[in-house]
């Protein structure tokens, strides 16, 4: 996947030197659209989705207790 | 004397062409940078450090289009549609390998302290603010529609020169990634297909004939002290 990604880059640069607007446009249309597949391919875990788990987004009750005025 | 009007367009446009120049020289310093540690210092990419590169080469794709087939609209928003995905990109990587975990770290050397994505993300920034600014202040869609690069000779050489370097560094990573990647997956293992082109059938005994070699220094001595046994016990017999 990634080299269809590279080789659509480089027709995509290759067309936009030689002028071909069109065939320069929709490679670099297909670029992003495989980058953008790619990347969603590769950040997905069939354990958490797209989530982030070890990342903490809740504070912990016991620590915020302390720091409450008496 | 030229008249005011004129001066002014001569103004935007060559602002502009040095902009478009300096991100288009940044990208390709980076680029390079980033390729330099890849082949000098052996540190294979990653796919999400893969697809960062193919943000910066689209953001350059932008500007090159715009110096060879004329300014367009399109051809900015290519360039911060590309700005975008590196942002997307580089936060994400950042958010996967900010807490060090079994099989998530942070991948190659630091520089100044801050590893490739969390650069990826300040260039990202960089990149839309500097694109923010340059629409604000310079506009000037209609001047920049009718400039036309082959005005300015150094210009021109200059963005064929930098055309045909990215244009070399693409094909230069085309060609890397069919090594590391194949078509599969990629991993920062190894140059997949250079892994498995000596671990083939027809190499198979490669560990046996290295392990030959090394042992054959060995094996000439023993050979020599077996000659000079066999002299010495002829002596003894005469």
């Amino acid at each position: 996947m990634m080299v269809a990604v590279f080789a659509a880059l480089l027709c995509a640069f290759v067309a936009g030197w030689f002028a071909h607007r069109r065939l320069a446009a929709a490679c670099i249309a297909a670029t992003f659209v495989l980058a953008l597949g790619l990347f969603l391919y590769e950040v997905y875990s069939p354990e958490y989705g797209f989530r982030m788990p070890w990342i903490r987004t809740h504070a912990d009750p016991t620590a915020v207790s302390q720091h409450v005025p008496a | 004397m030229k008249p005011p009007y004129a001066v002014h367009r001569n103004l935007i446009i060559r602002l502009d062409d040095a902009f478009l120049l300096a991100v288009m020289l940044g990208i390709a310093a980076i680029l390079t940078a980033a390729m330099t540690l890849q082949y000098a210092n052996g540190e294979l990419p990653c796919p999400l450090c893969l697809l960062e590169r193919v943000a910066l080469f689209g953001v350059c794709f932008g500007i090159l289009l715009n110096f060879r087939c004329g300014f367009s609209g399109r051809n900015t928003g290519c360039s911060l549609l590309f700005a975008m995905l590196l942002l997307v990109v580089s936060v994400r990587q950042t958010l996967l390998d900010i807490y060090p975990r079994p099989g998530h770290a942070y991948i190659g050397s630091a520089i100044l302290g801050i590893h490739m994505p969390v650069w990826s993300i300040i260039i990202a920034v960089a990149l839309l603010t500097a694109y923010a600014l340059k629409l604000a202040l310079l506009g000037g869609d209609e001047i920049l529609r009718n400039a036309d690069v082959s005005a300015q000779p150094h210009v021109k050489r200059l963005v064929d020169l930098l055309g045909l370097y990215l244009i070399a560094l693409v094909a230069i990573n085309l060609v890397s990634v069919v090594l590391q990647c194949g078509l599969g997956e990629c991993h920062t293992f190894g140059y997949k297909l250079l892994t498995a082109s000596s671990a083939g059938p027809a190499s198979s005994a490669a560990p046996d004939s290295a392990a030959r070699r090394a042992a054959a220094p060995v094996r000439a001595c023993a050979r020599a002290a077996r000659t000079v046994r066999a002299a010495a016990l002829q002596l003894r017999s005469r």
